[in-house]
């Protein structure tokens, strides 16, 4: 079974063609990055503009990558949310129009089930897992029983961590996104400041962050007030340190409370080099699956998947009224 | 047969017209309700289930590039990207605004979008024997100001159902050479990159 996914979610423009849920036979990402980077974040509107100028090469270059025809996919799959609503309706449209044009059917796939799917096609799931969730819009612990079931067990109650992350380095006046130079300095720093670790010992599975953003940055400026010498690897290490320590922890407890069979990390902040270190090293009994760089970030081989087993589970179609949904939201066993 | 389908999603009404051999033989022309995203597809599969039509066989689109609402008018311009893309199908551009200036019989038409704050995109068209011709390009403009200057007695239109065949019949349709190009007429850049430019200056 051939699946054209569609991502546009944010500031990707992505398509790709997968078999089976398994074989990417292509995943073209169009980055917008760049542009968005002299406005330190993503502005919505340029997002959308860069969308629908980029839209038919790319479909072009992922089609041709996968040396199939349009004629030849059984199923697409799309992004209908959450994300940025002008940005999503480019992708619902240009999905539809296929639809229509070649008589495909078409299903709709949340943005998130797309992320815990992109672990599927290195590393086949077994249930039950524990999907972390951690990206510049999410934080979320989800416990998976079986293929397309997902329950939210926890979430972040303020922040998101790639937001976090995004906050910090414009403090320490570091290039958008943060999260990669965060990260990257880190590893040259040590943890100097010890941060506070919100919520890590409470009963639940949620999460803050921006307790622990409020705290460096005070931090920060307190010291800028005392003309002290700012290290900005040390702060970033002792801030990676602290919100890895909450993640990691918060995953093992969820993991032993459900005695899961694997853990999966998911989204962009999966792409952390602490986080992986420190997942790996902290859980050795069951497998912990990171996706490649590739499939961390927003693509849409990721979407092709989750719509796969999406109607394998459901055995059903949308139809041609499908719509984006900036605030998609779980409903019955599903995100 | 030649088959033209025509869309339009720039203002809060989605226009779409079926001609076939230089007949309308389908249109829908729903106001008011902004669901351009949920409806474009269902509507355009209904029209041509009505005509036996499939999208593939379409010969050529005209599409409305705005300018008018940001985000609807993308809807459109998408929808008609693709086709022109996966058929290889002739594409041309009309401007959003001379679709609603058709809908008028006034000699003198100044056909205009919302775009708040007073303001509002507009041009003005001129029609002599049914042939609709630009007497000022597609601007953004303040509208007591622009009106202000109008001495003719003229039409001051927002809506109305097109008249495709003055369109069809006048020289206000652009060949799109490369449908890879194919983006909606903004008129404006973004607020964020005005305010960067400001910064700058
Ligand atoms: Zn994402």
């Amino acid at each position: 079974m051939y699946v054209l996914g569609v991502e546009t979610s944010c500031d990707e423009t992505s398509v790709s063609i997968v078999k089976d849920g398994k074989e990417v036979l292509s995943n073209e990402v169009l980055s917008q990055i760049d542009i968005h980077k002299e406005y330190g974040g993503v502005v919505p509107e340029i997002a959308s503009r860069e969308h629908i100028k980029g839209i038919t090469f790319v479909f072009d270059k992922a089609i041709r990558d996968a040396g199939i025809g349009f004629d030849d996919i059984d199923l697409i799959a799309v992004t209908e949310g959450p994300g940025l609503i002008g940005s999503l309706l480019i992708g619902v449209n240009a999905a539809k129009t296929i639809s229509l044009n070649y008589h495909i059917p078409i299903i709709g796939v949340h943005h998130i089930t797309g992320h815990i799917y992109a672990s599927n096609i290195e590393n086949d799931m077994q249930f039950p897992l524990i999907a972390l969730v951690v990206s510049g819009g999410h934080t979320e612990l989800i416990l998976m029983k079986e293929h397309f079931s997902f329950e939210k067990l926890g979430e972040t109650q303020d922040d998101a961590v790639g937001e976090a992350y995004d906050k910090v380095a414009r403090v320490l006046g570091l290039p958008y996104p943060g999260g990669p130079v965060v990260d990257k300095l880190s590893r040259q720093g040590i943890d100097k400041y010890h941060f506070p670790r919100p919520m890590i010992d409470t009963d639940d599975f949620n999460f803050s962050f921006s307790g622990l953003k409020s705290h460096v940055i005070n931090l920060h400026h307190n010291m800028i007030q005392r003309n002290e010498h700012i290290n900005a690897p040390d702060f970033c290490r002792s801030f990676q340190e602290a919100v890895t320590d909450v993640l990691v922890r918060k995953t093992i407890k969820a993991k032993e409370k459900y005695e899961v069979k694997q853990i999966v990390v998911a989204g962009g902040v999966a792409a952390n080099s602490g986080l992986r270190e420190k997942m790996r090293s902290s859980i050795q009994d069951i497998p912990v699956y990171f996706p490649k760089m590739a499939y961390c970030t927003d693509n849409a081989a990721m979407i092709a998947v989750a719509g796969y087993f999406k109607y394998l589970k459901q055995k059903k179609y949308d139809d041609l009224m499908l719509n984006g949904s900036s605030r998609l939201k779980m409903d019955e066993g599903e995100l | 047969m030649s088959k033209i389908l025509v869309i339009d999603t720039a203002t809060k009404n989605i226009y779409l017209s079926l001609v076939i051999d230089g007949v309308e033989k389908q249109s829908v022309f729903q106001e008011g309700i902004n669901n351009h995203s949920v409806t474009i597809i269902p509507f355009l599969d209904e029209m041509l289930k009505k005509e036996s039509v499939e999208l593939k066989e379409i010969d050529e689109i005209i599409i409305g590039i705005g300018p008018g609402s940001y985000t609807g008018v993308r809807i459109g311009v998408t929808v008609a990207k693709m086709i022109g893309y996966m058929n290889a199908t002739k594409v041309k551009t009309i401007s959003s605004l001379a679709l609603i200036a058709s809908a008028s019989e006034k000699e003198f038409v100044i056909p205009y979008v919302d775009a708040r704050r007073g303001n509002a995109f507009l041009a003005a068209f001129r029609q002599v024997n049914g042939k609709l011709e630009y007497i000022e390009f597609d601007m953004m403009r303040n509208v007591e100001e622009y009106l202000r200057t109008w001495k003719f007695d003229y039409d001051f239109i927002s809506e109305g159902h097109p008249k495709i065949q003055k369109i069809l019949n006048s020289d206000l349709l652009e060949t799109v050479d490369n449908v890879n190009d194919l983006q909606p007429n903004y008129l404006r850049i973004t607020e964020a990159e005005r305010n960067k430019n400001e910064d700058k200056n």
